[in-house]
């Protein structure tokens, strides 16, 4: 793939093609785990910054360029939301907006964004798996002990909602 | 090895999205150079996960580009063969910040966790041995209810036998109020003593049987603390019982008070 060559080579202007046409995806699934706007844009800003500096560790038979920025995105917005920068300013956005908030959030509705738009038309069962799993970064034995239930279930279950949610992608 | 089954189920799926677990990872880093149907599994699968990503798409501020623009020139000046810096002191810190102060928080619930978790678990364990005494209690019990029956049960069955002869004691003159029974066991010649009624005996002394023989009180045995009946000495021939109150351990012939006294019934 030309792109990667180009951006293996440090050439800024494929970064910045790769940015025009990836940053829109990317921006999606970070707000889909961040939420908050502004966060969002410096996760976005930190994963792209981290793509030019590790675009050498890419390997394109390792799978797709798309698939590996997406993965650093979800990782880097998992990390974020798991902050204490990220907790504080939870915090103080429930101040603000109880006090300052009259109707007409700015926040997009990150259930009606991307892939997390997409897991939302699953089942219950299947959404709150792929929920805790993908978007929240949980391991399956923390589910299995937030939800009391058996990790083998969890193990299954969440399989099936995969196999669910690949037909729904197609 | 079931390539469809494998590719169906879930697990290409979970290795994109980076919800596989490391085994799941490096057996299927081994297949997928091994089966092509699961290398074109995985692209189709990354095809339209790629595809729904860029549906529904909120795009960034437009500033942004420019930050990141300006934050990778001076990497790119130094060169393809260098691994760049982070961009900014200031910003490792703050990562620094993030990362100290997320493991921090981490420790803490983790112990908090422990501490929870300990709590419930020795409440929940003191709780085990004390259903396990209370277990271990009722068995007890349960067994001597057992045996109470079994012995009610063979009592019964002496009881009922034929050959077994009764002997009702009443009270002799004074002691009216006591009550004793004797059966006898006109084959085995076992003689069994139910205690109906007598007053407890004091700690030095015990209730003595009694066969009478031809008008002399023959040793038929000392009543000991027995539950329902109590199995005294054999006794060939007799034709009357009677009961005293002696020292302990009793005599061969009688020196305290007679409480009760029974005629042996001649058919």
């Amino acid at each position: 793939m030309e792109l990667v060559m180009l951006l293996k080579q440090r050439q800024q202007f494929a970064f910045s093609y790769l940015y025009d046409n990836y940053s829109a995806a990317l921006h999606t699934i970070i707000l889909n785990i961040v939420s908050d706007h502004e966060l969002a844009s410096d996760v976005l800003q930190e994963v792209f910054v981290k793509i030019w500096k590790q675009i050498e560790s890419y390997d394109d038979s390792k799978g797709r360029l798309f698939t590996w920025m997406l993965n650093i995105s979800r990782n880097a917005s998992i990390d974020m939301v798991r902050s204490k920068a990220f907790q504080n300013s939870q915090q103080n956005r429930e101040l603000t907006e109880s006090v300052y908030d009259s109707g007409g959030s700015t926040r997009v509705d990150t259930d009606q964004i991307g892939l997390r738009k997409i897991v939302h038309q699953l089942k219950d069962e299947y959404k709150v798996l792929i929920e805790l799993s993908y978007f929240q970064g949980y391991t399956q034995d923390e589910i299995s002990k937030m939800l009391g239930i058996p990790l083998g279930t969890v193990k299954t279950r969440l399989r099936s909602a995969l196999i669910q949610l690949r037909k729904f992608v197609k | 090895m079931d390539i469809k089954a494998y590719i169906e189920s879930g697990v290409v799926e979970s290795y994109v999205l980076g919800l596989a677990s490391s085994q799941e990872i490096a057996e299927m880093d081994r297949l997928r150079g091994q089966y092509p149907e699961i290398q074109q599994a995985i692209d189709s699968f990354e095809t339209s996960l790629e595809k729904a990503a860029f549906t529904n798409t909120v795009a960034p501020s437009p500033g942004i580009k420019e930050k990141i623009m300006n934050s990778i020139k001076n990497d790119s000046s130094q060169g393809a063969a260098i691994i760049p810096m982070v961009s900014s002191p200031a910003r490792k810190m703050g990562w620094m910040q993030y990362a100290v102060a997320a493991s921090v928080i981490l420790l803490v619930s983790s112990a908090g966790l422990n501490i929870y978790f300990y709590r419930q678990f020795s409440a929940a364990n003191e709780k085990y041995v004390a259903l396990l005494n209370d277990k271990t209690s009722l068995e007890a019990n349960l067994n001597i209810y057992r045996t109470k029956t079994l012995d009610m049960y063979s009592s019964m069955q002496m009881m009922s036998d034929p050959s077994v002869i009764k002997v009702s004691m009443p009270g002799v003159k004074g002691m009216e109020n006591n009550f004793a029974t004797v059966f006898w066991d006109s084959k085995t010649k076992d003689v069994y003593l139910l205690p109906n009624k007598l007053p407890q005996a004091k700690d030095d002394q015990q209730y003595q049987l009694w066969a009478l023989v031809d008008g002399k009180p023959v040793d038929a045995g000392m009543i000991g603390d027995c539950n329902g009946l109590c199995r005294l000495k054999n006794i060939q021939v007799a034709q009357g019982f009677a009961i005293t109150l002696e020292k302990k351990g009793g005599g061969p012939i009688p020196h305290g008070q007679m409480y009760v006294l029974g005629k042996v019934a001649t058919s």
